[in-house]
């Protein structure tokens, strides 16, 4: 707790790191919306219960999407709602389409954006058909990719048309970048005959990625790990490897593992009960 | 002097009355005298021949027939007729060579005074050898071989003309006959009334066994007054009403099947009797009194003489005819206006789906569209003034359309309730009979977005609390969460949403959901289909545990703030039993389900419309904006706080060496530090 890292951001930046403040805001902004029924049983109580709704997971329930996103910690817990809520749906073995996994999404929280839900509907199709049907699974574990960490794909994929175009991302000035590392530039017709990108290139780029990126990013292992198995890969071609890997998913911690996705003893004791 | 054996031919004949003419005819081929007796025709064909008669009675005496004598000519075909000139002045006005098997008509020589020349019966081809004979009256050329009307040009006196039983297919060359009084053309092959028009004074016509298929061609017979047309092939009458003097017409045996089709008959004024009989149209139904109706100046129908009782009833069968069309017609004019309503609102909804990418001249299409059946509406419905008031309202009761404009209807059709377009919904404000609304069952919205329609949902329970099934079409439902919307309603047995603008009904689950979100109705049907208990079981399995969710595992504030008032006395109780294990919590849900009447662990699964939801999302901003600064301000006085609390960590080893200092520096000599002590305990009173 006490480590010197800890110690060394500013006050305001390390509250900010952590999100405290998200959710001091968001407290008292429902403290505010609802006071006059909270005002009958207690602020301490209704504290108590906010933040024992964040620690479950339970507090982005029917919230506003901006909410949702606000934090990892808020879009992994959405993750898990939306398992445990639609695990029975998958587990009946229906194959839906993007609208229907988008509807499902909107029965949880209303403002679901469709952007999400169709780039996440992309990497399972692999670009293709929109309109396909998917397994739960596939998508499941696509859209957790795509929604957890959507700021940094679009990253990647900017780094990846880069790429493609011959030029070298590590030669574009970021401003809060320190290290200026100059590689020499790959020939344009190496870039442009196969198809994708040369994976150690694009392995590179990302660890820079990862190093100055803000927000939340795959353990650059792992994705070490994901590029080091090809030669040459495609943009959603990684991306399907990303949310195929069992590393991502156990690092997130918001799913279980594939195969046991359709496993939750707790809740189907309790749809027994429901049903009978 | 008759040789006896010809005298038995004309007792034969004793019925018939009058001249007879002896004629001998001694022909080049003949080496006998043949002596024929002819008798005039009396014989009358399918033809009144009372006239005939009476007016030859009148004009013609009988008498007996005297010797002619036929020699032959110096031209080989043409017998020359002579008479003796004892019969040429006992009967110098008639001629009668009847039976006389003549092939031709013969040269008739010094006969210029002969008024009446007979050829019944004979073989005769065609008409010649008589253009000498001016003075001639009566013409009778009936039972021949003529096929064509000729050789009359010169006998411009001539008054009747019988041409019966013969072979001619046209009228023609009947210019020069002006004084016609009685033209038979029976049982020939005419298929044209034509070339008739100058006879003024003609009375009396005879088609009768023709092949004519039609009537027309009549004006200018100002004096017909009988007009015989049995037994051909006609299918339409016209002109008749503009024979000022006819009283009688026969059309027997014809091919009128519509009253229609001689409807020009009602104009007529003079007409006093008519025969249909073995029409197609004596035997419809209507056949007798439409004609009555229609023919109020007629005495005789088919030749029975038509009675006052007879009249009287058609008049009234008439009317309620008259009625009966009056109303279908009301009633087809209102269908096609509404079917022009209709598809105005359906065209107003494509537009707004942005289906039609054209919309400037679409509009303007459908604005003068509008206008033009606006103009045909009216212009129609002001041509049946009355109709508003002879409603019958045995006829009315089964089509109520209460409200219709150009841009949505609202229409009561006995239990049901249709509503197109959204201006429709206005009529929930209206108010209506307890009778009505009672009799209401189901509710259909078509064009309408259901986001309005989830709107006025609270005063349909209201105004139509029998409403048991509900229809949409066309109503933009795009998401299970809409359907959530229905749950406030007291309740639906029969669900029927179609495909058709509707993209909700594609997703495999909707059904599922529907039945999981309204379980509490215990819905029969959906989309025509029934419910099965697998259907209710696989709902509750799919969706069993989003509801187990949304109840058991939401923060209480957040479940009591989306329930708002109506529950928040259940979920006070709720409250207190929260330490309790879930299960009891929904047994308790299931007693209290008959209190609420709804399933409350599914109460939290609301659907705000998209409007209402963003303008809630707006409204909070201020107090996000509020809560941020607040907070702001908090970490700010925090922040200072923790500041001053590490400043003061960093200082306080050094503070308290140099207070322990200064306290041990102060006591060192015990003298002075007792006197010091003393003096500020003195100074302090």
């Amino acid at each position: 707790m006490l480590s010197p890292e800890r110690l060394a951001l500013p006050d305001y930046e390390y509250l900010a790191q952590r999100h405290v403040l998200t959710y001091m805001e968001d407290a008292v902004c429902q403290l505010l919306e609802n006071k006059e029924d909270i005002s009958q049983y207690g602020i301490a109580r209704f504290f108590t219960e906010y933040f024992n709704s964040v620690c479950q997971g339970t507090h982005i329930l029917f919230r506003e999407f901006s909410f949702i996103q606000a934090t990892p910690h808020n879009r992994a817990s959405f993750l898990r709602a939306f398992w445990r809520c639609f695990r029975t749906v998958g587990k009946n073995g229906d194959l839906l389409t993007m609208r229907e996994y988008h509807c499902l999404l909107q029965l949880l929280c209303p403002d679901f954006p469709l952007e999400l839900t169709q780039k996440a509907a992309r990497i399972v199709l692999m670009d293709d058909a929109v309109d396909c049907l998917m397994s739960f699974s596939d998508f499941l574990f696509a859209f957790q990719i795509q929604f957890y960490y959507s700021e940094f794909l679009e990253s990647v994929a900017a780094i990846y048309q880069d790429l493609l175009s011959g030029k070298n991302p590590n030669t574009v000035i970021v401003p809060t970048s320190s290290s200026g590392q100059h590689r020499p530039r790959p020939t344009l017709g190496e870039a442009s005959m196969l198809e994708g990108v040369e994976a150690s290139l694009f392995c590179q780029c990302l660890e820079n990625l990862c190093d100055r990126h803000k927000y939340s990013c795959p353990p650059p292992a792992l994705v070490k790990e994901v590029l080091s198995n090809v030669q040459r890969l495609t943009f959603y071609g990684f991306l399907v490897a990303l949310s195929k890997h069992h590393g991502i998913n156990q690092a997130l911690g918001a799913l279980p593992d594939k195969g046991d996705l359709m496993h939750d003893p707790a809740l189907d004791e309790e749809l027994e009960r429901l049903t009978h | 002097m008759i040789p006896g054996k010809y005298r038995s031919v004309s007792g034969r004949a004793a019925s018939n009355v009058n001249c007879g003419l002896h004629l001998v005819i001694q022909t080049s081929s003949l080496p006998e005298k043949n002596k024929v007796e002819f008798k005039l025709n009396k014989e009358t064909p399918s033809f009144p021949g009372r006239l005939l008669q009476h007016d030859l009675e009148r004009n013609y005496s009988s008498r007996q027939g005297d010797h002619i004598n036929l020699v032959s000519s110096s031209m080989p075909s043409f017998p020359i007729l002579q008479r003796s000139s004892e019969e040429k002045i006992l009967y110098s006005d008639r001629l009668t060579l009847e039976r006389q098997k003549l092939t031709v008509c013969p040269i008739i020589d010094g006969e210029e005074h002969l008024r009446l020349l007979n050829f019944q019966h004979n073989f005769i081809t065609r008409i010649q050898n008589i253009s000498n004979l001016q003075r001639l009256i009566f013409l009778d050329l009936y039972d021949n071989q003529i096929e064509e009307i000729s050789g009359l040009s010169t006998l411009r006196s001539l008054r009747v003309l019988l041409l019966g039983k013969n072979r001619i297919k046209k009228i023609s060359n009947l210019e020069n006959l002006k004084s016609l009084d009685v033209l038979d053309l029976h049982g020939n092959q005419i298929t044209k009334i034509e070339n008739v028009n100058h006879l003024c004074d003609l009375r009396v016509l005879n088609l009768a066994r023709n092949l004519l298929s039609h009537v027309d061609n009549l004006n200018g017979l100002d004096s017909l007054t009988e007009l015989n047309l049995r037994h051909n092939q006609i299918t339409f009458v016209r002109d008749v009403d503009n024979l000022p003097c006819l009283q009688r017409l026969f059309l027997s045996f014809n091919n009128i099947s519509t009253f229609e089709s001689v409807c020009c008959l009602a104009d007529s004024t003079s007409l006093s009797d008519i025969t249909f009989d073995g029409n197609p149209i004596a035997q419809e139904s209507w056949y007798k009194h439409t004609i009555l109706q229609n023919m109020m100046q007629l005495r005789q129908l088919d030749m029975k003489r038509i009675t006052e009782e007879e009249r009287r009833m058609a008049s009234v069968v008439a009317k309620k005819e008259e009625e009966k069309k009056r109303e279908s017609h009301k009633q087809s004019l209102l269908k096609e206006k509404k079917r022009l309503t209709i598809n105005n609102v359906a065209r107003k909804w494509d537009l707004q789906q942005h289906r039609i990418t054209n919309i400037a001249t679409n509009q303007d299409r459908k604005d003068s569209d509008s206008q033009d059946h606006c103009q045909n509406d009216g212009s129609t419905i002001s041509a049946f003034p009355e109709e508003t008031r002879s409603l019958d309202s045995g006829l009315t009761s089964a089509l109520q359309g209460l409200s219709v404009t150009d841009t949505h209807l609202v229409e009561v059709e006995g239990d049901t309730l249709s509503l197109y377009g959204s201006g429709a919904l206005e009529c929930l404000d209206r108010n209506w009979s307890v009778q009505t609304a009672g009799m209401v069952t189901t509710v259909s919205f078509t064009f309408i977005e259901f986001d309005e329609i989830v709107q006025v949902l609270p005063k349909l329970k209201i105004k139509f609390p029998n409403s048991l099934h509900l229809k949409f079409k066309e109503t933009n439902l795009v998401m299970l969460q809409q359907f959530n919307a229905l749950a406030q309603l007291r309740r639906v047995d029969q669900l029927t949403i179609d495909p058709q603008g509707n993209p909700v009904v594609n997703f495999t689950l909707w059904k599922y959901y529907v039945l999981f979100r309204l379980s509490h109705f215990n819905m029969q049907k959906i989309n025509g289909t029934e419910v099965t208990q697998n259907d209710m079981i696989m709902a509750e399995r799919l969706f069993g545990i989003l509801a187990h969710v949304a109840s058991s595992e939401l923060p209480q504030y957040h479940l009591i703030s989306i329930l708002g008032d109506a529950r928040k006395k259940q979920f006070r109780y709720l409250l207190e039993t929260k330490g309790k294990k879930p299960g009891i919590v929904n047994e308790e849900n299931n007693d209290s389900k008959r209190l609420v009447g709804e399933n409350t662990n599914r109460a939290t699964l609301n659907y705000t419309t998209r409007d209402f939801y963003n303008e809630k999302l707006e409204e909070i901003k201020e107090k996000k904006k509020f809560c941020k600064m607040y907070i702001e301000d908090l970490v700010k006085e925090a922040t200072e706080i923790n500041m001053k609390n590490e400043a003061l960590q960093k200082l306080w080893p050094q503070m308290f060496i140099e207070l322990v200092r200064d306290a041990v520096m102060e006591i060192r000599n015990k003298n002075s530090y007792m006197k010091l002590c003393l003096q500020q305990i003195t100074d302090q009173k």
